[in-house]
């Protein structure tokens, strides 16, 4: 078995035990796996892939949206509001794709700035449905085996369900077939066609399988901030500090987007209590330092050097 | 014999410039064609155009009487065409094993199955020592082997070489050409564009010979090099 799947429980049992250990972190905890789950999601298109995504706040507030209005107006359980929500995210992102993988590089990053912008345009100004700025206010949640979805402990354990859920795909995907397929893509298109691969047709399966799992953890995000407003959730903000967060843990690897995650969460948690006022241009001065000295990220550079010295040792 | 590949009239145009002008190439099982003229005769436009990776103006394609002219080139691959890249292609951030498993891949996607496939082609080209290297670290030489380890763990009907001897030391040169003459024993037909005359005159079954995109002669190898106009077009006249 993939050691990787071994780190991942150890993992798993770890965070499970923090809310036991410390129950006044039990928010930041949340954030970190909810960011790890998002940023392996968008690792999928943006790192795997190599296309790189600053529109999946859209996925986030698809999956949130279900939960909200499925509550409020149809009275729809949350996790089948969440399968839907994934649903609807996925057929989006293929048209989505199939509208803009014609462009390359900057191009498709432009156009998914744009995409996003015109669905939160749709958000804001569709207020019957999206409680326009006034929001949409979930006040009522089932008790699934009598657990109370409100409660913080219990949404701790679903992001960390999430985060472990999405790395777990990741890692399945990391020895297999498509993953190298992604790759192959990724460092060299025509090279990929030279080796039977459709080029268009994976990153059409990296964009659905991404945003479906981008939905799957905007809708717990949901059920975490219960109350959700168009502009907010749609924040072109949200979708930079998923990719920026990939960027720094490391593009295309198993552990890049957690490792991401838990130091910019808590880096950023940090600086918010020492720094006060400059915590912002601290954190953007960590940020450029990483980028400029680890320019493919911080486990993508150690990942690097591994194969190197194996390399070395073996020769 | 089969014909396994057959280019009819092909033309490609970029805009006013004729790269190809009606040219008609053929290819039977189990042997070598040898693509060869001065630079920009259009040698290389013509293989991507048989290959899929330019589109053609006029003409047709046949591989194994399946017309695959409207085909892209990722299809092409997928019914038994493999190439290398004139300028090489490695996938820079994967080791040469994984190069080669992207590769191995279309026709086995099991993992093992894939490595397998893919550590034998590794062999045959030798660079097995190599398999654990980042690619993006081999050097010219052994990135352009890691080219031809690549179309072989396609397992191709007709293998592609684009200036695949292009500086190979002497002994190298020969240990390419044994290489090729002993896959060609095994069924595998080659299409070569190759400036390496001894390659092509110890390879090739049949020789085509392009300047400014018209084909100036054909023929075996021998024939072709004592052809006036082939003369000519290399050196020019007085």
């Amino acid at each position: 078995m993939n050691k990787n799947y071994t780190i991942l429980i150890g993992l798993a049992i770890l965070a499970a035990l923090f809310p036991v250990v410390s129950s006044s972190y039990i928010t930041i905890g949340l954030t970190v796996l909810m960011f790890a789950g998002w940023a392996s999601s968008w690792n999928i298109l943006g790192g795997w892939a190599g296309q790189l995504s600053l529109g999946h706040a859209t996925f986030v507030g698809l999956g949130a949206y279900f939960v909200a209005i499925g509550s409020t107006q149809f009275g729809i359980a949350p996790w089948w509001a969440i399968l839907m929500g994934m649903a609807v995210a996925g057929i989006l992102a293929f048209f989505w794709g199939k509208l803009t993988f014609g462009l390359r590089g900057p191009y498709f990053t432009l156009s998914t700035i744009a995409i996003a912008e015109i669905i939160r345009l749709i958000a804001i100004n569709e207020g019957w449905l999206t409680g326009c700025a006034s929001g949409v206010f979930i006040d009522y949640l089932p008790e699934p085996f009598g657990l109370d979805l409100f409660d913080k402990t219990v949404q701790y354990y679903m992001m960390l369900i999430y985060a472990v859920i999405t790395i777990g795909i990741t890692i399945f995907i990391s020895t297999r077939k498509f993953g190298y397929q992604l790759k192959a893509v990724r460092d060299n298109e025509e090279a990929a066609m030279a080796a039977g691969i459709n080029p268009t047709a994976i990153k059409l399966k990296a964009f659905v399988l991404s945003a479906m799992l981008t939905a799957l953890g905007g809708g717990v995000y949901g059920i975490f901030l219960s109350f959700i407003e168009p502009h907010i959730i749609f924040n072109l903000l949200l979708s930079v500090q998923i990719a920026l967060t990939v960027i720094i843990g490391g593009r295309g690897t198993v552990w890049g987007p957690a490792v991401g995650a838990a130091l910019l969460i808590i880096f950023g948690e940090i600086f918010r209590t020492v720094f006060e006022q400059a915590n912002m241009l601290v954190y953007g001065i960590l940020i450029l330092v990483v980028i400029l000295a680890l320019p493919k990220g911080i486990v993508g550079e150690y990942a690097q050097r591994l194969i190197r010295r194996k390399y070395a040792n073996r020769a | 014999m089969q014909t396994v590949l057959k280019a009819d009239n092909i033309k490609v145009q970029y805009g006013g410039v004729i790269a190809v002008n009606h040219v008609s190439v053929s290819l039977n099982e189990g042997e070598v064609l040898g693509l060869i003229g001065p630079n920009g005769a259009g040698k290389s436009t013509l293989f991507n155009a048989i290959t899929g990776f330019t589109p053609i103006s006029e003409g047709s394609v046949q591989f194994f009487n399946q017309d695959v002219t409207n085909l892209p080139a990722f299809e092409r691959t997928r019914v038994g065409m493999g190439r290398t890249f004139q300028t090489e292609r490695p996938y820079e951030d994967l080791t040469v094993l994984e190069n080669v498993l992207v590769a191995a891949f279309l026709k086995n996607p099991k993992r093992k199955d894939a490595e397998r496939v893919a550590l034998s082609s590794l062999e045959k080209v030798g660079l097995s020592d190599r398999a654990h290297q980042l690619s993006s670290d081999l050097n010219l030489a052994r990135l352009r082997r890691l080219e031809l380890a690549k179309a072989l763990a396609l397992e191709p009907k007709v293998l592609f070489l684009d200036e695949i001897m292009a500086g190979l030391n002497p002994p190298a040169l020969k240990d390419m050409i044994e290489f090729l003459r002993s896959l060609t024993a095994t069924g595998i037909s080659i299409v070569m564009v190759e400036h390496i005359m001894e390659a092509i005159i110890e390879l090739s079954d049949h020789v085509v010979v392009l300047a400014s995109g018209n084909k100036i002669a054909e023929g075996s190898a021998k024939e072709v090099i004592s052809n006036e106009k082939v003369i000519e077009a290399y050196l020019g006249t007085d």
